[in-house]
């Protein structure tokens, strides 16, 4: 909607946007200039919102202290799998449940959905108990296949359901008619054409997989394993007591893919939830 | 090229019949308009025959095969939809060819049917364009593209103009038949616009509650429709119809004497309906008393809506008539133009 204020209200406008910034930027700017502060600068009164010195070898010491590269790696390889899984099994199952009718559709879907309002902490350890027994635990399996096929993947599913929904049957109509089989429609027509809401899709589960703490906190035990979240936490000394700036250091590091893909693809984000009417 | 055969085709959803039982026989080659008011079930019946909607009962026979049970692909059919349904992430030139490539098609073969049929729709400038980059019309021709491009048996069209403007659809409908006529393979068209119907069929096909009304030639079906919907239906300004009973002096409503060919004295005491085509009413200062109610000059034609007979009725005459609301014009139903139904059934006599 193309809107004429006056200049006046555009000034008034930019300046509450620029009031309404700070507690969303305030955070990030303290965590990348905290980083590169010496400790005891973290904590001066009135805070230094530009740091007086840089200190960038507490970047080098995140590597010293943990095996952060590996653990960078752990992170990004379970995030890509979990991402190109979900994909995979929300697109298949949504356009099952958008265009496949088979007996009870309506009443699976419910059942399906149900899965959201079920908490993880409330499903953690009887999970735990299942992968136990089925020798997974301290592997990367567990943070792969419960997003995959759990909570993360339901939600994935519903936005890829309500887009198949709004395309057109007649394009499908067309497809039959051209020749095509119902996985060759779905293959050749209607997944090219859901690339928003994959993008979408895409962008959300590789956020939540990268941010996840709770799981890997209880799936795994050795360093060696740990996930960039879980790793943040190990930045200590010998009593125990936060390395701050090497923390923060390392927090800047694991938020920086992040923030870039998001700011890459954020119109791809909006405009795949915008497609299936998840739209605020 | 095949001829085309419905037999009793019947379609049920649960317990709702919306087809009661279709017969209809078309020709090698022949354009086949099926017409009706919406929800006559005339897309429902050209989804059968497309195989995109499975029939209830009956057989559905394309060039001496039974059809019933095939799937749309292998019916060999080529379908017009609404809405266009060109794939949106792909050019011009590989949404025509599409279906060929999932045939097998070598590449060189579809690329020479995809450029013959670009010369015959005027499409050539097109090719590597997508479907947003298009106008309604392009589009249009892009989807009569795709469905020629494979040379099928019979061409299915389903409401393919409604989306047009009232002068792009002109052009279309010349465009569609001047196609038919070079390609002469067999045809079936729905449309709810009986102009569309009457300018472009070999054979109408009248439909009304999942029933046939009428099949025949275009001016059999105007000039002797087989009951009043038929004839309420077709042509536009419709027919107009008055109610009455039938005496030996002629038809009398409201208290005046309509005139009857003298041929009709069988219908003498009987309640009917009294059908006159606008453009078979015309202008006699001997003729019957009318009060006009609007005066709408056409330029080439004017049309008078009047009040003859109790009945609100339309009148198109050649002259200018420059009435206005309230003055009494006269005028005369032609004889040999005059049908007459019977007030139950509806049947013309």
């Amino acid at each position: 909607m193309k809107t004429d204020l006056s200049p006046r209200m555009k000034v008034a406008l930019y300046g509450l946007m620029c009031i309404l910034l700070i507690p969303f930027v305030f955070p990030t700017w303290w965590m990348v200039t905290s980083s590169v502060k010496p400790i005891s600068d973290i904590f001066a009164f009135p805070p230094d919102i530009i740091p007086r010195q840089f200190d960038f070898s507490t970047y080098s010491q995140v590597f010293e202290l943990q095996p952060f590269a590996r653990q960078y790696w752990n992170s990004a390889y379970i995030a890509a799998l979990v991402t190109l899984g979900t994909m995979i099994v929300s697109s298949m199952a949504g356009y099952a449940f958008a265009r496949i009718k088979f007996p009870f559709s309506n009443a699976i879907f419910m059942v399906v959905l149900l899965g959201l309002l079920i908490p993880s902490e409330v499903t953690i350890v009887p999970l735990f108990q299942m992968f136990l027994s089925w020798g997974m635990i301290n592997t990367h399996w567990p943070l792969i296949l419960v997003p995959v096929f759990g909570a993360p993947s339901v939600f994935a599913t519903f936005v890829m359901r309500q887009f198949f929904i709004s395309l057109p049957v007649e394009l499908e109509e067309a497809a039959r008619v051209d020749g095509l089989g119902r996985f060759k429609i779905f293959w050749t027509i209607a997944l090219p054409l859901a690339k928003p809401a994959l993008g979408a899709v895409a962008i959300f589960t590789f956020l939540h997989s990268w941010n996840l703490y709770l799981e890997p906190i209880v799936f795994l035990s050795s360093t060696q394993m740990f996930t960039l979240p879980q790793a943040l936490t190990q930045f200590t000394d010998a009593y125990g007591g936060a390395m701050w700036n090497i923390q923060l250091a390392a927090a800047t590091m694991t938020a920086l893919p992040v923030l870039v893909v998001f700011i890459i693809a954020q119109k791809q984000f909006v405009e795949g939830l915008a497609h299936t009417g998840l739209k605020g | 090229m095949a001829p085309v055969t419905l037999r009793s085709v019947k379609k049920s959803f649960g317990q709702s019949d919306v087809i009661h039982g279709v017969d209809i026989d078309m020709t090698d080659g022949e354009f086949v308009v099926l017409v009706g008011p919406s929800g006559c079930g005339k897309s429902t019946l050209l989804r059968m025959i497309a195989g995109l909607e499975p029939i209830t009962s009956g057989e559905i026979d394309m060039g001496g095969r039974i059809v019933n049970d095939l799937e749309p692909k292998d019916r060999d059919i080529a379908m017009v939809f609404q809405n266009y349904a060109l794939y949106p992430h792909m050019s011009v030139a590989t949404n025509m060819g599409f279906s060929l490539e999932h045939r097998g098609a070598s590449k060189a073969e579809i690329a020479e049917r995809v450029q013959w049929a670009a010369e015959i729709l005027g499409l050539e400038p097109l090719l590597k364009r997508y479907p947003r980059q298009l106008s309604g019309g392009q589009r249009q021709r892009v989807a009569m593209g795709r469905a020629i491009v494979r040379n099928p048996q019979v061409f299915l069209f389903d409401e393919p103009l409604s989306n047009l403007d009232a002068k792009l659809r002109v052009d279309m409908r010349g465009e569609i038949k001047a196609l038919h006529q070079r390609l002469k393979t067999t045809t079936v068209y729905v449309t709810h616009d009986q102009v569309e119907a009457m300018t472009m069929a070999d054979k109408i096909v009248v439909m009304n509650a999942g029933r046939v009304e009428q099949i025949g030639d275009p001016l059999d079906v105007y000039d002797a429709p087989a009951n009043r919907f038929v004839a309420g239906f077709i042509g536009s300004p419709a027919m107009n119809f008055i109610e009455g009973e039938a005496t030996a002096e002629g038809f009398v409503a409201d208290g005046v004497v309509l005139p009857l060919a003298a041929t009709r004295s069988d219908l003498a005491g009987r309640t009917l309906v009294y059908g006159i085509r606008p453009e078979h009413l015309v202008l006699d200062p001997q003729g019957l008393p009318a009060t006009v109610k609007l005066v709408e000059p056409m330029g080439s034609e004017t049309q008078v809506s009047m009040t003859l007979a109790g009945t609100t009725v339309i009148g198109v005459f050649r002259e200018r008539v420059r009435a206005l609301p309230g003055e009494v014009i006269r005028l005369r139903p032609e004889t040999v133009n005059i049908h007459i139904f019977d007030a139950a059934s509806g049947r013309r006599l």
